[in-house]
């Protein structure tokens, strides 16, 4: 972890540990071993080395063991301090950082409060990128002096920490981007602070960082080096990882149908938490054959959610309640009214209509809408699978033309970024057009807001409403996986599905 | 001859031209946007408009055609929208792999064919000849999916003994480039060697009717020098011709072969690009494509057109 | 050589010259290859028609509890990822794979046919214009071109349909063309020509039935090779959509499952193998059977 004084007196200990001769009661899981290579399999390849341009959620499983943040969570989706030591609200518009000192960049210069504003500013003032919206809430930052920066905002922002935790708070070497160029996305010479630096990347084939041997976490990372190689078929993932051509695989690239074949084996392992994701069907609740509450109400009575987990799924996946899983505070555990089928009811509310559901082309999709559509027959409900591309249903979603659609969310750690996007008016994932005032509300209160105390209710009376309101069909909730060799070792699951290396060893 | 040639070279522009208007109409005329696939989860309605304008997609269509046209002609295909590699490079990147693959198919396939479509010619009739044509028939009726599938599920899933599909580069391991080589090449083969045994079989019985081989007989040479001495000479001159048109059927089998075992070649390129709407990698393909099977065609009816001066140029 | 897409087989060698059988009952006792082929053909047709009696399970039906089992007594092939029985749904099947192969080759034959005939009949700049859209078809390696069409059209049995007859194309229009200008140079069809004969009637009477031959043997291989490319674009996700029981879209689902239950692949697998080999065999015969001898 990225406490100093914490990993010094951990470091110490271990290396002691590593060094003494025989004996002695070291820590549970075993000494580590020092060296050694990691391979690692990604789900699809990665398009930029870039934290400003990433728009694919498979980048950041690199990015996270060659960039740090200012900001960390831990295993409870606590923020935890990264690259700042500590931070404070001086006032609700007004967020002060302090950061870590002695801290260098891969190229060797420094880190420092110019480096993070460089970073930011970077985001504020592009003419296109992701990042943007995530740092909406940001009017500009200032340099208070070498290691204390300032986030000037232009409105209260509860969901700001969590967003620095990722893609936007990464602090990357000023001098790295500009040496690098145009081709600067393609080749992050120098650029991190994280424990492992870049050394190359052939497109398609394998990407490679190796240790940095002045990480500020002494004794840390273990390992010698990453090897990352995208690994689209999940067949292909498995056999790989039984010949040992791989070590570990990410969440979602071995598929449902094998896990318990990986469970059974006993040079594999495998662990799994809920995740942050939720997935279902958005419906257009603004125009169309949903437009009619009872309509969508029939659907989310008719499904059989505990078949589609069984049997699409593997049982791999938890039921959900609403937008928010189980590993978060927000988390709602009381009972929602559509979490277990009922047809009759699903008929009196409304039956005999048709709709559409587009479905993305992969076999898992396809598989679950054909379930869908035959459990919705059953109360006189006619879903049409559409199949398509998925960027083609990304497209229509966002125009609202569509009835249904078979896409989810991967998540984010902070409650708002599960809601707030999908389910105020207007919002930029908000493809079915869902408008309640008294949600808008809630979840407004609930941004600025500064503790979850104060933030709880709101979004557990947010979920009440927009759930009863069938906002969206939610179906499950996936989990983040640790699906490794026997010889991975230290691996701590976290619940967004990043595979950090700093603290594996093998042996 | 010569007028021939000039003619046909004539005649190939317009047809040039109409295929980059095909290649290019196609794949614009698509209702995806490749900035909204890009940005995924990220989309928002800014970002899809300067995406696309980044990509330059916004332009009018004629606009974006006379750009690529251009630029294609000096080689330059532009850049790949998932990667950002140029499509030149990216394609001649997986080059290798697929020629690899291709060459192993087709070796095994003539090693096969030949011995085998001799034989048959041989013991016409037999129950060797009757199984050898099955087994042509058989050979073109199979998808070759199919056959990949077979295989992986016998030699790999059930025996292990192959690994079900990866690449190592020669550079980094030849054994390992071999082992991974076998399977996708057995799978690639199929077609080819049915085809070419069924020639080897036709143009071999053909050579025999020949009078010449007759007088050898009688002249008291044994069937071992008849055949390696005459026939199997004059028999195979068609067969390489034969060869020659079949990197077509290559091509085409390597679409589904390089990506049911995960070869990274052009045509598993080609298959993800189709479907990540990757436009200028699919446009470079079916160019590069398009014009290098036009030529081959020009040259093999060049050669047909040389071998046999009864063919008229018509 | 012709690149059409299916890898079509050279032709047998005759031992000795043979004379044109003049009835099909004599054509069948020559020949007895056609009549086993006819009758393979003749078989899979039949288990198309009479699918609903033979299958014995709603192919469409999901069953989730009972999915990927193995065969047994209540399901000859097993069940598939949903539970539905994969014996019906590979009998069903038929039902989707055999008439587009059909409508596919009536496609290329018609439209092609027609460019052939408006090419030969009409010569000159027709000719010329029309000759170089054949050409440029002919350009593209058959897969990719019915690949790339089926990607603009958009997924879906009809586009892979006209894909395929576009692809098919080339043949019939050179065949028909090639037909045509034999015999536009003929005598009696000059006479006829002048005498007012309409340009149909010199089709029916003239044209048409020198082509028969090679036509029938033309339109079998076509056959197998339009079922093959509408596999393999199913296989690819372009053809059929779910939950049409397509062979080609099930070898897609059998390949994820490979480690599973592999008769998802087999059974579909062995379905496309048996009816194309049945098309090329029989084309195969005919070949033999119809064409005139003396080679060499």
């Amino acid at each position: 972890m990225k406490r100093p004084a914490l990993a010094l007196i951990l470091g110490a200990f271990l290396l002691s540990a590593a060094c003494s001769t025989g004996g002695g009661t070291t820590s549970v899981a075993g000494t580590p071993k020092v060296g050694g290579t990691l391979k690692i399999a990604l789900e699809s390849e990665l398009r930029t080395l870039d934290p400003l341009k990433s728009s694919q959620r498979v980048e950041r499983q690199v990015y996270y063991n060659m960039y740090d943040s200012l900001v960390t969570i831990d295993a409870s989706l606590k923020i935890k301090p990264g690259l700042a030591t500590s931070w404070q609200y001086t006032d609700p518009t007004t967020l002060q950082f302090t950061l870590h000192k002695g801290v260098k960049f891969h190229d060797g210069t420094d880190f420092n409060a110019d480096a993070v504003k460089f970073n930011i500013d970077r985001i504020l003032s592009a003419a296109s990128s992701p990042r943007k919206s995530e740092l909406a809430s940001v009017k500009s930052v200032e340099v208070k002096d070498s290691s204390t920066v300032v986030f000037h905002l232009k409105k209260p922002d509860a969901a700001l920490l969590a967003q620095l935790v990722d893609r936007a708070g990464m602090i990357l070497s000023p001098a790295a981007i500009v040496k690098g160029g145009a081709d600067f996305a393609l080749n992050p010479i120098g650029a991190g602070t994280g424990p492992f630096t870049f050394v190359e990347w052939k497109r398609d084939d394998h990407l490679t960082l190796k240790k940095n041997p002045n990480y500020w976490v002494p004794g840390r990372p273990y390992l010698d080096q990453l090897i990352y190689r995208p690994i689209t078929d999940s067949n292909a993932a498995l056999a790989a990882l039984r010949t040992g051509d791989i070590d570990i695989a990410g969440t979602n690239a071995i598929a449902d149908k094998d896990i318990a074949s990986v469970k059974s084996d006993a040079s594999l392992v495998y662990k799994d938490t809920p995740g942050l994701s939720f997935e279902g069907f958005e419906v257009n609740s603004g125009s169309g054959i949903f437009a009619d509450k009872a309509k969508r109400q029939a659907v989310a009575l008719a499904l059989d959610r505990a078949q589609i987990l069984k049997n699409v799924f593997f049982d791999l996946h938890t039921l959900s309640r609403g937008p928010i899983p189980p590993t978060s505070w927000a988390f709602d555990p009381s009972e929602r009214i559509y979490t277990t089928a009922d047809v009759s009811k699903a008929k009196s509310m409304a039956t005999g209509f048709a709709f559409n559901l587009k479905t993305p082309n992969t076999p898992g999709s396809i598989q679950e809408a054909t379930l869908i559509k035959d459990q919705l027959s059953k109360a006189g409900i006619t879903a049409t699978i559409q199949v398509e591309e998925f960027g083609q249903i990304l497209t229509e979603a966002s125009s609202h033309k569509f009835d249904a659609a078979l896409v989810g969310w991967s998540g984010r750690i902070d409650p708002d970024g599960n809601m707030f996007g999908w389910f105020h008016t207007g919002g930029g994932f908000n493809d079915g057009q869902y408008s309640n005032p008294q949600v808008d509300t809630l979840l407004e209160q609930a941004r600025v807001a500064s503790d979850q105390a104060t933030r709880k209710p709101l979004y557990d009376r947010a979920q009440q409403i927009l759930v009863e309101d069938v906002a969206y069909v939610f179906i499950g909730h996936g989990p983040a996986q640790e699906i490794a060799s026997a010889k991975v070792h230290n691996f701590s699951l976290i619940a967004d599905s990043i595979d950090r290396f700093a603290e594996v060893w093998k042996g | 001859m010569l007028q021939y040639l000039v003619r046909r070279l004539a005649l190939m522009v317009p047809v040039a031209f109409l295929v980059s208007v095909a290649v290019f109409s196609l794949i614009h005329l698509t209702p995806v946007d490749p900035a909204e696939l890009i940005l995924g989860e990220e989309r928002s309605p800014e970002a899809v408009i300067a995406l696309r304008h980044e990509l330059g997609l916004d332009r009018p269509l004629p606009d974006q055609y006379v750009t690529w046209i251009s630029h294609a002609l000096r080689g330059d295909l532009g850049r790949s929208i998932r990667t950002n590699q140029p499509v030149t490079k990216a394609i001649l990147e997986r080059l290798p792999a697929t020629l690899e693959l291709g060459t192993a198919a087709l070796a095994w396939s003539v090693l096969l064919a030949i011995p085998l479509g001799t034989i048959a010619a041989l013991r016409r009739g037999s129950p060797i000849d009757v199984l050898a044509t099955g087994f042509t028939i058989a050979g073109v009726s199979v998808p070759n999916f199919f056959i990949g599938i077979l295989l992986i599920l016998v030699l790999s899933v059930d025996l292990r003994l192959f690994p079900p599909g990866g690449y190592t580069p020669l550079t980094e391991s030849i054994p390992d480039n071999l082992h991974r080589l076998v399977l996708p090449a057995i799978t690639l083969g199929t077609v080819t060697t049915a085809i070419n045994t069924r020639f080897t079989r036709s143009s071999m019985l053909e050579v025999l009717r020949q009078d010449y081989i007759r007088t050898a007989r009688a002249k008291g040479a044994s069937w071992r020098q008849v055949i390696v001495g005459h026939a199997l000479k004059n028999a195979l001159i068609p067969v390489v011709t034969v060869v020659g048109i079949q990197v077509g059927a290559i091509l085409e089998g390597a679409l589904v072969t390089e990506t049911i075992f995960s070869w990274p070649g052009v045509g598993k390129l080609a298959i993800d690009s189709i479907f990540g709407r990757d436009y200028p990698i699919i446009q470079g393909i079916v160019l590069m494509i398009a014009f290098s099977f036009m030529l081959a065609n020009l040259a093999v009816d060049l050669a047909y057109a040389w071998l046999d001066p009864r063919i008229s140029y018509a | 050589m012709s690149t059409v897409y299916s890898p079509s087989l050279p032709e047998d060698v005759a031992e000795t010259p043979v004379s044109q059988p003049t009835s099909l009952r004599a054509l069948l006792r020559t020949y007895p290859r056609v009549a086993v082929a006819s009758g393979l053909l003749i078989l899979l047709v039949l288990v198309s028609v009479l699918a609903p009696w033979i299958a014995l399970h709603d192919p469409t039906a999901t069953d989730a509890s009972n999915a990927l089992l193995g065969p047994s007594a209540a399901h000859p092939l097993g069940t598939d990822e949903l539970g539905r029985d994969l014996f019906a749904r590979v009998i069903w099947g038929s039902r989707v794979s055999l008439p587009i192969a059909f409508v596919a080759v009536a496609v290329g034959l018609t439209v092609g046919g027609a460019i052939g005939l408006t090419a030969g009949y009409r010569g000159g700049l027709w000719d010329l214009l029309l000759m170089r859209v054949i050409d440029a078809i002919l350009a593209f390696p058959a897969l990719i071109l019915a690949i790339a069409i089926v990607a603009v059209l958009g997924p879906g049995l009809r586009n892979a349909m006209i894909a395929i007859g576009i692809v098919q194309l080339p043949v019939y229009a050179r065949l028909m063309r090639a037909q045509v200008l034999s015999l536009k140079g003929l005598d009696f069809v000059a006479a006829a020509r002048a005498l007012g004969a309409s340009p149909m009637r010199l089709i029916a009477r003239h044209i048409l039935p020198n082509l028969l031959n090679p036509l029938i043997v033309q339109i079998s291989l076509s056959a197998a090779a339009a079922m093959l490319a509408e596999a393999t674009l199913s296989f690819l996700g372009l053809g059929a959509q779910p939950p049409t029981p397509d062979w080609g879209f099930m070898m897609n689902t059998g390949a994820q499952f490979l480690n599973n239950d592999p008769w998802l692949a087999l059974g579909p697998g062995l379905a496309i193998s048996i009816a194309v080999f049945a098309f090329n065999w029989l084309g195969d015969a005919l070949r033999d059977a119809l064409d005139p001898r003396l080679r060499g």
